[in-house]
């Protein structure tokens, strides 16, 4: 993998530095249809998917006969190599999926067409979710629009809560004493914690009323080193090194180095994750899937947490020579009927106001959903959490003894100049 | 290469004697057999590593790959660089497995080469084939499968250890993540590698054990030398340019170890970070790519390898002269 990746890192430098002069003048291309359109979704791709996608291509195709729409997924570990290729090497998509974190990065590196005239002319742009909106702007301009969004809850395992008498925990404390009862009862670490998961750490210092970082006076200022933050941490990684409810082995690891699979097979009470969970959960042992449920992750002193507004949003691709029909294949990606039905397939809920589950079992992620909150909306946070994990380490530091204090002093000095690029 | 140097050097009455002198006249054919493989590496190595060696000092980021022009930084790259104790840590994780693994190869590997001169035909034939499965394993392969070994769900070495007596080993070994601190993960690690690197050493050596003749063995016997006399008095001293070279080309390859590292640990346990992987998550950790960074830090990795390497042309200059 090395050896490929540097290959075409290589390549792609090379292109760069000899090709590429001058600034492509789009309009002229925009009203001529494409013999292809270059469509990158992100994830492995179920056959669900791909189903699903051509039957998108068919009423695409109602309007540009002539366009041939052909699918890459690009797994998601692999999503920054990709589009660096992309970026440097010209073979990029016209049309892409794009982590909602992402989308400030990708308008800051120029990786993404300006579409906001298109929005404005698109009435369905009325339904999308206004803060997964603002998400996509930078200097008043629009460069992507939110498709559909993910919030995580805790999977716990109904069967051995009814048997413990126990009900879905209100607060963390409960949460603390319900991880120690399955533990007790069921011989399996009570919860995961794994410490690279900042998407439910997040929900943790939010919960707590804690942030990140916040703008003041047009730039982000770290808030890491607030006794509100200190708590959520020290609740966070005391469940493993404190309580003793969550084993050491997801220490350096994310949920779905371990818990995901170990949880599957039974072997663990709880842990967080996504609606989208319980498909790659049924792939992995679908023995007990009638026994697994969700609740939100609960706020300190009770209510839900706010869930970090996880999800995807799709763009058009700067170097795309068919802008129009890009835009064009938005449209009907997400128009009502194929959002809903999505929505059903992917177990991710739609951006559309108009478009509700129609799946029970998915309802409690409606109600999580209705309390989310963005990750600092800089294009460092990249940086902060993908290239240097910062809050990752920190927590590891912090689960094998390092002082919360100074490790969240250091981390708070990484979010002050990592987010202002 | 040029005609001046065997026009001074010829003598006259040496003229025509013919086949003996072949060298002093320019031929292109060796040149030409050889231009295709200067040409792809020139293509595929030179000219990335010119590359290299121009963006550390640039800021590039995916808006250069997209063909701006780059900010030249000056040596702002390798400034940071050595001012961020990060960098010294990976430095002195890089140097410290290197030096380990090194020690453990030459080790593991010359006993291998002793074991399968010792060993009649069949089984040093059943011993060579095993021990060269472990070369012929790609990195990829090799990393995977120790991952899964020293895995904490599933993990053949923790049911192993969980299973054996608590007296002997300890007991909480079920859940146990070896790849949680550095010094167990590059514990794995060295394993993984080690596991892969002796059999190369092993081959060298045997080859080398196969030249030395047996006369001299036998007669230490008969002055009554015990095996370890032997080995240090005749071996090690014949062996000695074979030695040489299996160091230096180690030192080689232990450090710049990135695939094992890679898949075992990960971008996320930075704590755990070698030079290599330090370099690849500065310059491809993220969508805001650095790769004036990266390429300072791969620099600083070469520079430390062309020492390394300018001590194995020296070895290799030397056994030419003294054979």
């Amino acid at each position: 993998m090395k050896y490929i990746k540097i290959a075409a890192a290589v390549t792609a430098i090379a292109l760069a530095a000899t090709a590429c002069g001058g600034d492509k003048k789009d309009d002229a291309g925009s009203g001529k249809d494409p013999a292809t359109l270059k469509v990158w979704m992100m994830g492995d791709g179920t056959p669900e998917q791909t189903k699903f996608l051509d039957g998108v291509e068919t009423e695409f195709k109602q309007k540009h006969p002539n366009t041939d729409v052909q699918i890459k997924y690009v797994p998601w570990p692999q999503v920054a190599n990709a589009f660096q290729k992309a970026a440097a090497g010209g073979e990029g998509p016209d049309v892409t999926e794009l982590g909602n974190t992402d989308v400030q990065s990708h308008i800051e590196q120029g990786n993404l067409y300006d579409i906001s005239d298109r929005v404005s002319g698109w009435a369905d742009a009325k339904t999308l979710n206004k803060t997964a909106l603002e998400n996509d702007k930078a200097d008043g301009k629009t460069y992507a629009v939110p498709w559909y969004g993910g919030v995580r809850g805790v999977w716990y395992r109904k069967d051995w809560f009814d048997k413990a008498g126990l009900t879905a925990p209100k607060n963390w404390a409960e949460l603390t004493a319900a991880a120690k009862k399955i533990q007790d009862q069921e011989k399996v670490p009570g919860i995961g914690v794994p410490t690279d998961q900042t998407n439910a750490l997040l929900s943790f210092i939010w919960g707590d009323g804690g942030e990140v970082a916040l703008k003041e006076g047009g730039k982000w200022v770290g808030k890491l080193d607030s006794p509100q933050v200190k708590e959520a941490v020290e609740y966070y990684t005391g469940l493993i090194s404190k309580e003793k409810v969550a084993p050491e082995k997801y220490v350096g690891k994310n949920e779905l180095d371990g818990p995901q699979n170990d949880f599957a097979l039974g072997k663990l009470g709880m842990y967080v994750d996504g609606s989208w969970a319980y498909a790659q959960m049924k792939k992995i042992s679908p023995k007990n899937a009638d026994k697994w449920a969700v609740f939100p992750i609960p706020a300190k002193d009770g209510g839900n947490a706010p869930a970090l507004a996880g999800g995807s949003d799709v763009a058009v691709w700067k170097d795309t020579k068919a802008p129009a029909a890009a835009f064009d294949y938005i449209t009907v990606l997400n128009n009502a009927k194929n959002a809903a039905a999505w929505a059903d397939i992917s177990g991710f809920s739609s951006m559309r106001s108009d478009v509700k589950f129609s799946d029970p079992r998915l309802a409690v992620f409606t109600d999580i959903a209705g309390n989310t909150k963005f990750a600092p909306i800089s294009s460092g946070w990249g940086e902060f959490e993908q290239a240097k994990k910062v809050l990752p380490n920190a927590l590891k530091a912090i689960v094998q003894g390092k002082s919360v204090d100074d490790e969240l002093k250091k981390a708070n000095e990484q979010a002050n100049t990592l987010l202002n690029p | 290469m040029l005609d001046t140097a065997p026009a001074v050097r010829t003598a006259p009455d040496r003229d025509d004697p013919g086949p003996a002198r072949p060298r002093r006249r320019f031929r292109p054919g060796p040149y030409l057999l050889i231009l295709p493989t200067v040409a792809v590496i020139a293509v595929l190595m030179f000219w990335p590593i010119v590359q290299i060696g121009i963006m550390s000092f640039q800021k590039v980021g995916t808006r250069q790959l997209r063909g701006e022009p780059a900010e030249q930084v000056g040596l702002d790259n390798f400034r940071t660089i050595v001012d961020d104790p990060f960098f010294w840590q990976t430095l002195r994780h890089t140097v410290l497995f290197a030096v380990v693994a090194v020690v453990l190869t030459m080790v593991v590997g010359t006993l291998i080469g002793l074991l399968l001169n010792k060993l009649g035909r069949r089984m040093a034939n059943v011993v060579a084939g095993g021990v060269l499965v472990a070369w012929a394993t790609p990195p990829v392969t090799a990393a995977i499968i120790f991952s899964w070994l020293f895995g904490s769900t599933g993990g053949l070495v923790n049911w192993t250890l969980d299973k054996l007596p608590d007296a002997l080993v300890g007991g909480g070994w079920d859940d146990h993540n070896w790849f949680a601190t550095p010094l167990s993960t590059y514990t794995v690690l060295t394993i993984c590698v080690v596991w892969q690197a002796c059999p190369f050493v092993a081959v060298s050596v045997l080859a080398g054990l196969k030249s030395v003749p047996s006369e001299l063995y036998e007669a230490a016997r008969v002055d009554g030398s015990s095996a370890w006399r032997s080995f240090w008095s005749i071996t090690v001293p014949l062996l000695k340019p074979i030695f040489l070279l299996l160091i230096v080309m180690s030192i080689i390859w232990d450090f710049k170890v990135f695939t094992q590292l890679f898949i075992m640990s990960g971008l996320a346990n930075r704590d755990a970070f070698n030079l290599s992987l330090y370099a690849y998550s500065e310059a491809f950790g993220s969508l805001n790519p650095k790769l004036g960074m990266g390429s300072a830090i791969a620099v600083v990795l070469t520079l430390l390898l062309l020492v390394v390497t300018a001590v194995y042309v020296r070895v290799m200059v030397r056994q030419g002269e003294t054979r």
